[in-house]
């Protein structure tokens, strides 16, 4: 390296002084400009709302004019037993529903990836095909296989003698038919990205195990599950977010019903904005969402990610 | 909501798109974004005093949904004969989604809205509360000369302080029964002797026992807000409300709990089947024969005749039973209304559409021969149309039973700008009752308190 060094600089002596002339009129300016349309689109499209939504969640409205009320709002919250209501609803999926639905990707992307497994490519794009399916689409085929009187699966229930299952008009049975929903439209999804990981695992890794006298299960445990911890990481954290923010799925298929059970933060933010025009309270049930966001994905790095 | 129903078919709505497994700026912040453009500020552009532009002269557009949007449409070249220079676009903007629209737009100082907006009566009163100035007054362009053109109760639902017109009544439905002639003669039951509705379901009791059919159903799990329909309906009929006209709340009053214990007496008894799943449930269950009786209001009669032409000359139609005997069977259920946006450039262009579409039985005749939408002015129904027998309905004149009810001096409605809180509350309530066999006087209680805490609204108890 060291002879080199000179001997580059002097065969390009001239380029030092071209682009200090440029950078005279734009070289420093260049940088900005190249930034400053995704600078200004964030700030008009996410802090302005961001911050006008905290203002927001200060005020309510009284008459017709905004009144501020400090943390009113905020306060409202914690004596809100529907919040309260959303917020179990929304835990409650996450700790039964995430977990089972990645520990199916997790088997379904190792079964993909297995080379005793024929004709791959059609399984994965089956597995994945459910994620582009439009969120309302699904939800409104599901209420309507799921459908108590007139559904397709009660009536294939029917068939061998079993009684119609109250799919969407019982509390518990409404969980498990949302939590159905989700399992099938995301289980896909996450299995991609597992499996992505899963193939970076070098293959020597298993060999070695298997030289070490480690078999099947012993080579998921030691060599494929270390493996796979940063994919983990990142489907546990994306589908905690993607839980906590669930809309689309209850509100097509339950309506957050029967009784509130499948109520989740986000039908209940949408309800207050924009059937009960309380966009104060709303915009207070956002932030919520946020720290709580933000708190839970904290947690989740710390735990699993430390040793990544 | 009452209105929804009206709009013939259930929209799809696909609002707040959040996609689940996304990044970390989602619906928290998705949610953020979009209530952001609805800042609620009360700032409604031209502030909605109306008379802005020419009356003779512009271009406007009109938001309704599906049936009505058609027949508004179809009305265009009649206005352009005595209007040539107005040019009209009519959007079908659907119906739930067009409420979200109007919501979005009003809250957003009235950007992007039409000229004209078709708004049912349970979004009618939020709006002029949650939004002064974003709908126009009427008044000055004329619209109190039409103040006792309409049916009893519905100027007082656009106009509630008698000075300003926030919009003009269109569509007035009352509440009506309409049932299955041939399942009750089998039953040996004679409907048109029934008063009340605890002797309905005594007859209920022999119709099911007798022909395995149910009385009525409901969407017990409330899959859809109008699962309420039935409540508010025996609500309507005894002269109540969820609130009072003070906007008091009377949700936990005795005649709520009358209404609820009849719904709860009727389910206890094997009366009700279940429409989980909303209008595609009512649909199947109309067409299965799963229920003798659909209390829904006058525009239901058209469904029924498009889903099971089949079925004519076996379906009839009366006002429902009285809630107490001797009690009235007449009842305005819903309304639906034409407004000028208050941020209208041309709202003198736009109330001379609404008043050519709304005040002359000759558009409204026109309308109801196209889509069965029941008009709100009582001159139209000179019109021959409203007195024809019916063949589908066993040669009754359906429209003249309507009109019976229209002209019966109904009491005014309240909604206020709380309605959709508390029908939220009356649903859970319901599913309650219905599900798990709650006490009526219970539940209700609950949600009228619950009401009250959330919108510090006083209680009436």
């Amino acid at each position: 390296m060291t002879p080199s060094t000179p001997a580059a600089a002097v065969s390009r002596p001239a380029a030092p002084r071209r682009s200090a002339r440029r950078r005279g009129r734009w070289g420093t300016a260049a940088p900005y400009l190249f930034v400053l349309p995704a600078v200004l689109l964030f700030a008009g499209f996410k802090l302005y709302p961001i911050a006008w939504s905290f203002l927001l969640s200060l005020h309510r409205t009284v008459g017709g004019t905004e009144t501020f009320v400090g943390a009113d709002n905020y306060l409202r919250l914690a004596d809100d037993p529907l919040f309260w209501t959303a917020l179990r609803n929304t835990g409650v999926i996450l700790v039964v529903q995430v977990p089972l639905m990645l520990a199916l990707a997790t088997g379904l992307a190792v079964a993909l990836d297995s080379t005793l497994l024929r004709g791959r490519p059609v399984f994965r794009l089956g597995f994945f095909l459910p994620m582009v399916t439009g969120l309302v689409a699904y939800g409104i085929v599901f209420s309507v296989l799921l459908n108590e009187e007139y559904g397709l699966v009660n009536w294939l229930l029917g068939l061998v003698g079993i009684d119609p299952v109250p799919w969407l008009t019982e509390g518990l049975w409404a969980r498990i038919s949302l939590g159905l929903a989700l399992t099938w439209h995301y289980t896909g999804y996450n299995a991609v990205i597992l499996l992505a990981r899963l193939q970076t695992i070098p293959r020597e890794l298993y060999d070695a195990a298997a030289v070490d006298g480690a078999g099947a299960l012993g080579a998921f445990r030691h060599v494929t599950l270390p493996g796979l911890r940063p994919a983990l990481l990142l489907t546990t954290v994306l589908s905690t977010i993607g839980t906590l923010q669930l809309f689309d799925e209850p509100y097509v298929l339950t309506g957050g019903g029967p009784d509130n059970a499948t109520l989740t933060i986000g039908v209940y933010l949408y309800q207050n904005a924009f059937k009960y025009f309380d966009f104060g309270y709303a915009s207070a049930v956002a932030y919520a969402l946020t720290v709580l966001v933000g708190v839970l994905g904290m947690i989740q790095f710390r735990l699993l990610g430390e040793k990544s | 909501m009452t209105d929804q129903q009206s709009g013939r078919q259930p929209g799809r709505r696909q609002v707040l798109r959040g996609g689940s497994a996304l990044a970390a700026a989602g619906l928290g912040l998705t949610g953020l974004t979009a209530l952001t453009g609805c800042s609620g500020s009360g700032d409604t552009g031209a502030g909605g005093s109306g008379g802005a532009g020419d009356p003779r002269k512009g271009k406007i557009t009109v938001w309704s949904w599906q049936g009505p949007a058609a027949e508004l449409k179809a009305l265009i070249p009649d206005f352009n004969k005595s209007h040539p220079d107005i040019q009209v676009t009519v959007e079908d903007i659907g119906n739930p989604a067009i409420w979200d629209k109007i919501t979005t737009g009003l809250a957003a100082g009235g950007q992007g809205l039409a000229d004209v907006l078709h708004i049912g009566v349970d979004y009618l009163p939020g709006y002029v509360e949650r939004f002064p100035g974003g709908l126009a007054d009427l008044a000055p362009l004329g619209a109190t000369a039409h103040k006792d053109a309409f049916a009893a109760g519905l100027w007082q639902t656009v106009s509630p302080d008698g000075k300003r017109v926030n919009a003009l009544p269109w569509e007035a439905n009352s509440a009506g029964f309409y049932y299955r002639s041939d399942l009750f003669e089998r039953a040996g039951v004679d409907v048109g002797a029934l008063q009340t509705w605890d002797e309905t379901i005594e007859a209920g009791k022999q119709l099911k026992a007798r022909t395995g059919a149910h009385l009525l159903g409901i969407d017990k799990p409330a899959s859809q807000p109008d699962a309420a329909n039935f409540f508010q309906m025996l609500l309507q009929l005894q002269g109540a409300f969820y609130f009072d006209l003070e906007g008091r709340i009377t949700l936990d009053s005795p005649e709520a709990v009358r209404a609820m214990t009849l719904i709860k007496t009727m389910n206890d008894a094997g009366l009700v089947s279940n429409l989980a799943g909303g209008w595609n449930a009512l649909m199947s269950s109309l067409k299965k024969g799963t229920a003798a009786v659909l209390p829904w209001p006058t525009w239901f009669g058209g469904i029924i005749e498009e889903q099971v032409p089949e079925e004519a000359g076996k379906w009839k139609v009366r006002l429902p039973p009285a809630v107490r005997r001797g009690g009235p069977t007449a009842a305005t259920v819903n309304s639906t209304h034409l407004a000028v946006a208050g941020s209208s450039k041309q709202q003198a262009a736009a109330w001379s559409f609404v008043e050519f579409a709304l005040t002359r039985p000759a558009s409204q005749v026109r309308i109801y021969r196209g889509k069965g939408i029941a008009p709100a002015l009582l001159k139209a129904y000179d019109d021959s149309v409203f007195h024809e027998p019916s063949a589908f309905f066993g040669g009754q004149r359906k429209g003249e039973i309507f009109l019976g009810a229209l002209r019966a001096p109904g009491s005014a409605v309240n909604y206020t700008a709380d309605y959709a809180r508390a029908l939220k509350l009356v649903t859970d309530a319901q599913s309650k009752v219905l599900l798990k066999g709650a006490d009526p006087a219970k539940v209700l209680g609950e949600a009228a308190s619950e009401l009250a805490r959330q919108t510090g609204r006083k209680n009436v108890r």
